[in-house]
């Protein structure tokens, strides 16, 4: 479905914010997530946990809001198990793919956050965009990825060059 | 199969005269290291075209559908691409009933021990078709942290099937393949020791475990 009510929420006011949207009607927790914003220029670059919530009282007319907090610093998140007993799933998810910390964690196993979808001893937290991938670093991309490379071309291209998340940087040396 | 007594009949009459409620006693299968037998390394020729005529035919298949592949094998396998009549015969109940594993799909690291841990659990001779990009090299998840590079890092493959996905007619092509391969092999001993060097690690006797008892007293099994 399409997310047309954004509310972006400060920090401070993550869990009561959805606490008071539950009580608003929007009871039905749909999904919880984050976005590596750290490569935001100035003081704001970090995490955005988003969470998306339904309110299906009304059979045809579905309503639904995405709410978004910006997390800095390495803050540990509220956590949101406490309204909804679904989000431990996840948070866990979040916790694992992003290094995300959630304040308060209790899925009523008393095991706390740990890994979910992962596989045993996995390192890392894939989701970030610092997170370098190892087939990546081990072999180069088979084909162009910036227009007009591959070919003998006059015109360089003279725009920014593509860095995407995951492709290790020069220092790495020579692929 | 040669190492195995056959007390079938013995157990049987002791199972007969048993009183009711007692539990049974089964002997626990032994299993040598692979092996076809006497009968696969020394025949003739002629006995082994035979041997290999009806090994080729009766491709008992174990499909391991992870991923959107597993529907074009699907398809292979209902009227219209019709693989039984090639010989190949789906749904078998289990890896230890299997000839063949049909490795359809992304195949990620979490999943990678199981499919070697089925792998091993079939008899010896087996065999190994991958489906699809995604199976043979990693496909478009190439880069991912989570896929496998191809299922041939676990796993020695027969033939490889390209495509994203494949048509089911690439798998019939593929198994046709494999037959011609099945056809031209000679079963001893040492060609499976060579075939699996490097990756094998268990034969399927290895991976058991022993007989599940139900309830810990006697007179509570079978109820």
């Amino acid at each position: 479905m399409r997310v047309t009510d954004v509310r972006d929420v400060p920090f401070g006011e993550w869990s009561s914010t959805v606490l008071s949207h539950r009580e608003d009607g929007y009871a039905y927790f749909d999904w919880l997530t984050a976005v590596d914003e750290t490569d935001r220029e100035g003081d704001d670059a970090g995490f955005d946990v988003v969470c998306h919530l339904l309110d299906t009282r009304v059979p045809g007319a579905l309503r639904s809001v995405l709410l978004r907090t910006r997390v800095t610093g390495g803050l540990p998140v509220p956590s949101l198990t406490g309204i909804f007993r679904g989000a431990a799933w996840h948070e866990r998810e979040t916790h694992e793919m992003f290094g995300i910390d959630f304040d308060g964690f209790d899925d009523g196993s008393g095991l706390g956050l740990r890994p979910l979808l992962l596989p045993d001893g996995f390192e890392g937290t894939p989701l970030r965009k610092s997170f370098v991938l190892a087939a990546r670093a081990s072999k180069a991309w088979p084909g162009a990825k910036e227009p007009g490379e591959g070919h003998d071309s006059a015109r360089a291209p003279g725009r920014r060059r593509v860095q995407a998340p995951g492709v290790p940087g020069p220092e790495w040396g020579p692929r | 199969m040669e190492q195995v007594p056959s007390p079938v009949g013995q157990q049987v009459s002791q199972q007969v005269s048993r009183p009711a409620g007692q539990p049974v006693s089964l002997p626990m299968p032994t299993v040598g290291p692979a092996s076809m037998g006497v009968l696969g390394a020394h025949a003739p020729k002629p006995i082994k075209v035979v041997l290999n005529w009806g090994r080729r035919y009766s491709l008992w298949v174990f499909n391991f559908g992870l991923a959107c592949c597993a529907i074009e094998f699907i398809a292979a396998s209902m009227g219209r691409h019709d693989f039984i009549r090639l010989g190949v015969i789906p749904f078998a109940p289990g890896p230890r009933q299997a000839d063949l594993m049909v490795v359809s799909g992304t195949v990620t690291d979490k999943m990678a021990p199981a499919i070697r841990r089925l792998y091993d659990q079939m008899p010896e001779p087996k065999y190994v078709i991958s489906f699809g990009a995604c199976s043979n090299s990693g496909g478009p998840y190439w880069d991912s942290y989570s896929v496998t590079k191809g299922v041939d890092q676990i796993v020695p493959v027969d033939v490889y099937v390209p495509g994203c996905p494949p048509r089911p007619e690439a798998l019939l092509h593929g198994i046709i393949r494999l037959q011609e391969q099945i056809a031209a092999e000679r079963l001893s001993t040492q060609k499976l020791k060579g075939r699996y060097a490097g990756t094998r690690v268990g034969s399927a006797g290895d991976l058991r475990r022993p007989l599940l008892r139900r309830g810990a007293k006697p007179g509570e099994g079978g109820r």
